[in-house]
């Protein structure tokens, strides 16, 4: 644990300290958190919302968090239970065929004027969606982010091997997306 | 683009295709510090239930003394105007007896 990181956990155990030093995890982590949830519900709308409820969840669970893992962790957890559970919501709200949440994610992104990509990178968009929320989640943290496999695991609670292998597979899943002429087997 | 053209995800790079708002981050930082800000509530307002409490307190005993002295006149009077009403049925003679009859049984 960084000195910075310690002396945080004592401000936060502090009553009177404890909103300056929320507020400095604040700024510290909502850029990479945001990015993280955005890259899985692709709406800048509905990122802001995840992203809200993740910090003020952390806020309110202050009492229980002794610092046993990082505060980037411990946040980086909250914000994937929270991104995951809104697509589960949005998923039992939409009633005709499953493939509606990630066909409206799409259809969302299309018309988004906060996507700056061409049209490759919205090719790459739509691979990603094809894969399953789980396999999503490894292949955004190491694709963009190059997040290690074994912090990966401390966030997800999944063992590195089986990241690795998700990640393999992600990427083959993704290369045939994207060049469905070409022979990848 | 071409159709037959191959796409590998090195030549695309990792670079995320999305934008956010214009101070989008200071103002979301922002309104997380206003929901968590420490809440200081002044003495005054602190005090301010107790101090009403107290002066319905009194209020009651006031009202409960105001009360119980108003009662406890009219009960007075009321015993007067008895022991008037008994003394006006009673001829002087009767009284006299009375007087008498008690100095001679002591």
């Amino acid at each position: 644990m960084s000195d910075t990181e310690a002396e945080l956990l004592l401000q936060l155990s502090q009553p009177a300290k404890r909103a300056k030093a929320f507020s400095t995890i604040v700024r510290t982590y909502q850029e990479r958190l945001y990015w993280h949830i955005r890259k899985m519900v692709l709406s800048h709308d509905d990122s802001n919302d995840i992203l809200q409820n993740a910090f003020m969840k952390a806020w309110n669970a202050l009492d229980g968090f002794r610092g046993d893992s990082q505060i980037s962790t411990w946040l980086y957890r909250i914000a994937t239970n929270e991104t995951l559970t809104f697509i589960s919501n949005k998923r039992m709200r939409s009633t005709s065929s499953i493939d509606d949440v990630e066909e409206n994610l799409l259809r969302n992104l299309q018309s988004d004027t906060f996507f700056t990509g061409n049209e490759v990178e919205m090719k790459l968009q739509k691979a990603i969606l094809t894969l399953p929320e789980k396999q999503r989640l490894v292949f955004n943290m190491k694709y963009f982010d190059d997040i290690t496999y074994d912090e990966m695991e401390a966030i997800l609670g999944t063992s590195t091997g089986a990241l690795k292998a998700s990640y393999h597979h992600a990427v083959k899943k993704i290369e045939k997306f994207l060049n469905p002429e070409s022979n990848n087997d | 683009m071409k159709n037959n053209e191959h796409i590998s995800l090195n030549e695309i790079g990792n670079k995320i295709p999305f934008t956010v708002p214009e101070n989008y981050f200071e103002q979301f930082a922002l309104n997380i510090e206003s929901q968590t800000k420490e809440v200081t509530i002044p003495v005054r307002q602190l005090l301010k239930p107790w101090m009403f409490m107290a002066a319905a307190f009194i209020g009651v005993l006031l009202f409960a003394k105001v009360t119980y002295s108003v009662y406890s006149t009219s009960q007075d009077k009321n015993n007067e105007n008895y022991e008037m009403y008994v003394m006006s049925q009673l001829d002087e003679s009767v009284v006299y007896d009375y007087y008498v009859n008690n100095d001679n049984s002591n």
